[in-house]
C-alpha cells in the first residue's frame, strides 16, 4: 500500500507541474493585461501538434523540434495580441467581450487543428522514453515521464528566475506588471512588455501542452476546457500574482486527482477537482476579480 | 410620425413570424426552432450577465437539466408533456438558487470559473449516471407535444415557442422597468453603492440567478420535446459558451440581445454549410461570431437601434430618443433607484 502511495505521489506531482505550468502562463498573462484569456488551452494544443510536425514530418531532433514549437506558439501569442486584445482595448471591450472573443477563437483553432491534422489522436512514440521499461525502486514503480518533466520544469523554473530577477528585461516586465503607469514614468515600453508577456504566457503553455504528450497523446484532448480550467485553478490557488505559487497549486490538484482515483473512483476525478475549485473560491479571503 | 416609427420592428417580427409558413424545408423549420429555443437561453443570459453583472458560463448545465428532467418525468412518471415543461422549469429554478450562492461571494472572472465547473460537473454527471439518463447512449423516445390528440407539427412548435419567447421578452421588459430591475442594474454598476442606497444585493442575485436558471430550463424541456432524443453531447461547455456569444452578438445590454443574438448565432453556422467545404463551417462560423464580437463590442442590438435612431432623426421622423428602450436605460445609477423608491416605485 506504501508502495501504491509514493507510486502516486511522484506520478501525480508530475502531471501537478505540468498544469501548474498552465497555470503559470496564465498568472503572466493576467499579472501585466488583468485578464484570462480562454484560448489559453489551445497554445498546448498548438505546441503539441507543431511539435509532432516538426519531429515526425520534418524529421528534427527533438531538442530543437521543441524550442521552434514553442517559438512558434509565441508568435502567435504576438498575433493574438495585435488581432484580437488590440482591437477589443481600441473599441473599451470589457471583460466579458474578451472572454468571448477568446472561447470562439478557441474554437476556431480547435476546428482548424482538425482540418490540419484531423481529429484523430496522433501516436508519438519514444517520447520521454516512455517506451522504455519504467524505472523500479523495490515495489515504487516510477516513470521516465516524472523525471523529465521534474528535469525540464527544473531548468524552466531556475531560467525564469533568472530572467526576471538578474535581466532589465525581466524586470521591467515585473514593473510593468506591478504598476503600468509608473512604469511608462521610468521609461519602460509598456506595449513592447505587454508584447513580449502575451509571447511568454504562450509559450510557457505551449512548452506544457509538449510535456502532456504521454498523457494525452497529441490529440484535441488538449485543446479541451478541462485542462484549461485546470490550469485557471492553479493559478487561481497561487492567488492570480504569484507565478511560482501556481505551480504549487498544480503540485496539490495533481496529488489530490491521483489520490481521489486511488481511493475513490476514476469516473468522478474531474466531477471532485471541479467541486475542489468551488469550494476553494468560494472560501479565499479576497475574491475580487 | 411617430407611429411609423414603430410600426417597422413589428412588421419585421410579422416577417419573421411569417417564414414558416412560406417556407416547406422542414428542416429550416427545424433550425428556427432550435434558433428560438437558443433565444430563450440568451434572453436569460442577458437578464443575468447585462442586467444584473453576474457571469455565467454554465448555462448549457440548466439547458440541459430541464431537458433531461421532462424527459425522466414524462417518459418514466408519466407526466403529460406540458407539466413536464412547467416541472423543469421549476426544478432549474431551485437549482439556479443554489448557483446564486458563490457569486455572494464571488464574483467576474472566478464567478466564471465557478460556473464552468458547475456546467462541467453536471455535464460529467449526465455522462456517468448511467441509470438516470443511460450516458452516452442517449435517452430515446420523448414524446412530442400533444395539441388534443394530434402530435404538434414542427410549425406549430415554432409557434408555441415563439409565444413562449414573447411572454419571456416581455418579462423581462417589466422587470427592468421595475423597482428590482433598477436595482439589478445599480448593482452591476457598483455592488457597494447599491448596498449603500439600501437595495439587497443578495436578493437580487438569487432572484436573477433563478430567473435566467428558469429560462434555460425551459428552452431545455422545450429542445427535449423538439427533437424526441437528448444526447449529453448537446450539453458539454462550449454549449455554454456559444450561449453566452450569443448574448454578447445580441447586445448584453439590450432586452432584444437575447433574441437577435439567439437568432444570428444559430443561422450563421446553418448558412455557412456548403456542399463540399462541410469541414471548414464551424471554423468559418467560429471566426465569424469573433470578429462580430470584436467590431460590436456592444452587440447588434444597440448597432441597429443606434441605425434606426439615426436614419429617423435624418428622415425628421419623431424625436431620437425615444425609440431606444432598453439600451438608453441601461445606465440606472444606486441613486435613481433610490429616488424611484422614494416617489413610490414600490
Amino acid at each position: 500500500m506504501l508502495s501504491l502511495v509514493i507510486q502516486n505521489a511522484v506520478a501525480g506531482s508530475a502531471i501537478g507541474l505540468l498544469y501548474g505550468l498552465i497555470g503559470l502562463g496564465v498568472v503572466l498573462f493576467f499579472q501585466t493585461t488583468n485578464l484570462m484569456n480562454f484560448a489559453h488551452i489551445s497554445s498546448a494544443m498548438l505546441g503539441a501538434y507543431l511539435c509532432y510536425t516538426y519531429t515526425v514530418m520534418w524529421k528534427l531532433p527533438f531538442a530543437l523540434a521543441i524550442v521552434m514549437a514553442v517559438m512558434s506558439v509565441a508568435l502567435y501569442g504576438l498575433l493574438l495580441k495585435r488581432f484580437v486584445y488590440a482591437p477589443l482595448a481600441k473599441r473599451k471591450g470589457g471583460r466579458l467581450e474578451f472572454i468571448i472573443a477568446t472561447l470562439m477563437l478557441s474554437v476556431f483553432l480547435l476546428n482548424a487543428v482538425i482540418v490540419v491534422w484531423g481529429g484523430v489522436p496522433l501516436p508519438f512514440q519514444g517520447l520521454f522514453g516512455s517506451d522504455r521499461f519504467p524505472i523500479f525502486l523495490g515495489n515504487v514503480v516510477i516513470q521516465y515521464h516524472s523525471l523529465f518533466v521534474l528535469a525540464y520544469i527544473t531548468v524552466f523554473v531556475i531560467a525564469l528566475q533568472y530572467f526576471f530577477t538578474r535581466t532589465m528585461t525581466g524586470k521591467s516586465l515585473r514593473a510593468v506588471a506591478q504598476n503600468p503607469r509608473a512604469a511608462r514614468l521610468m521609461g519602460i515600453n509598456v506595449d513592447r512588455m505587454l508584447n513580449l508577456s502575451f509571447m511568454l504566457s504562450t509559450g510557457v503553455t505551449a512548452l506544457a501542452g509538449i510535456l502532456l504528450i504521454p498523457v494525452y497523446f497529441v490529440s484535441l484532448d488538449l485543446g479541451s476546457g478541462i485542462i484549461g480550467v485546470k490550469g485557471f485553478a492553479c493559478a487561481v490557488m497561487g492567488g492570480m500574482k504569484r507565478p511560482y505559487q501556481a505551480l504549487l497549486g498544480g503540485v496539490l490538484i495533481g496529488l489530490a486527482e491521483n489520490f481521489v482515483v486511488l481511493f475513490v473512483s476514476s469516473t468522478y476525478r474531474d466531477v471532485i477537482t471541479f467541486l475542489f475549485l468551488i469550494i476553494f473560491l468560494v472560501l479565499r479571503k479576497q475574491a475580487e476579480a | 410620425m411617430e407611429r411609423f416609427k414603430k410600426v417597422i420592428p413589428l412588421l419585421a417580427v410579422a416577417l419573421f413570424l411569417v417564414i414558416p409558413l412560406v417556407d416547406d424545408n422542414q428542416y429550416h423549420v427545424y433550425m428556427l426552432n432550435r434558433a428560438l429555443i437558443n433565444c430563450m437561453v440568451a434572453t436569460g443570459l442577458v437578464a443575468l450577465t447585462g442586467f444584473a453583472g453576474q457571469m455565467s458560463l454554465g448555462h448549457a448545465a440548466f439547458y440541459g437539466i430541464g431537458a433531461y428532467a421532462t424527459a425522466l418525468l414524462t417518459v418514466r412518471v408519466g407526466f403529460p408533456v406540458w407539466l413536464g415543461i412547467i416541472s423543469a422549469g421549476a426544478i432549474c429554478l431551485l437549482v439556479g438558487m443554489v448557483l446564486s450562492l458563490p457569486s455572494f461571494k464571488v464574483s467576474g472572472f472566478y464567478l466564471s470559473l465557478v460556473t464552468i465547473s458547475f456546467g462541467n460537473i453536471v455535464w460529467m454527471l449526465i455522462v456517468n449516471w448511467h441509470s438516470l439518463t443511460r450516458g452516452p447512449l442517449g435517452f430515446p423516445g420523448i414524446p412530442s407535444i400533444t395539441l388534443g390528440t394530434q402530435p404538434l407539427s414542427r410549425v406549430g412548435f415554432f409557434y408555441v415557442s415563439a409565444v413562449v419567447l414573447g411572454l419571456m421578452t416581455l418579462a423581462l421588459y417589466r422587470l427592468s422597468r421595475s423597482y428590482i430591475g433598477r436595482g439589478m442594474k445599480a448593482m452591476s454598476d457598483d455592488e457597494q453603492a447599491t448596498e449603500t442606497a439600501g437595495i439587497d444585493t443578495k436578493r437580487m442575485k438569487v432572484l436573477v440567478f433563478s430567473l435566467s436558471a428558469l429560462y434555460g430550463g425551459i428552452a431545455g424541456g422545450l429542445y427535449a420535446h423538439l427533437s424526441n432524443f437528448l444526447s449529453p453531447e448537446s450539453f458539454v461547455f462550449s454549449e455554454s459558451a456559444n450561449f453566452v456569444a450569443m448574448a454578447v452578438v445580441g447586445g448584453l445590454r439590450s432586452i432584444y440581445g437575447g433574441v437577435v443574438g439567439g437568432l444570428v448565432v444559430t443561422i450563421i453556422p446553418e448558412l455557412l454549410r456548403v456542399k463540399g467545404w462541410e469541414i471548414y463551417y464551424l471554423m468559418g462560423s467560429s471566426l465569424a461570431i469573433l470578429l462580430l464580437v470584436i467590431m460590436l463590442p456592444s452587440g447588434i442590438a444597440p448597432a441597429v437601434q443606434n441605425v434606426y435612431n439615426r436614419l429617423g432623426a435624418r428622415l425628421g421622423i419623431g424625436g431620437s430618443g425615444s425609440g431606444s428602450n432598453g439600451n438608453g436605460s441601461g445606465n440606472g445609477s444606486a441613486a435613481a433607484v433610490r429616488g424611484d423608491s422614494k416617489s413610490g416605485g414600490r
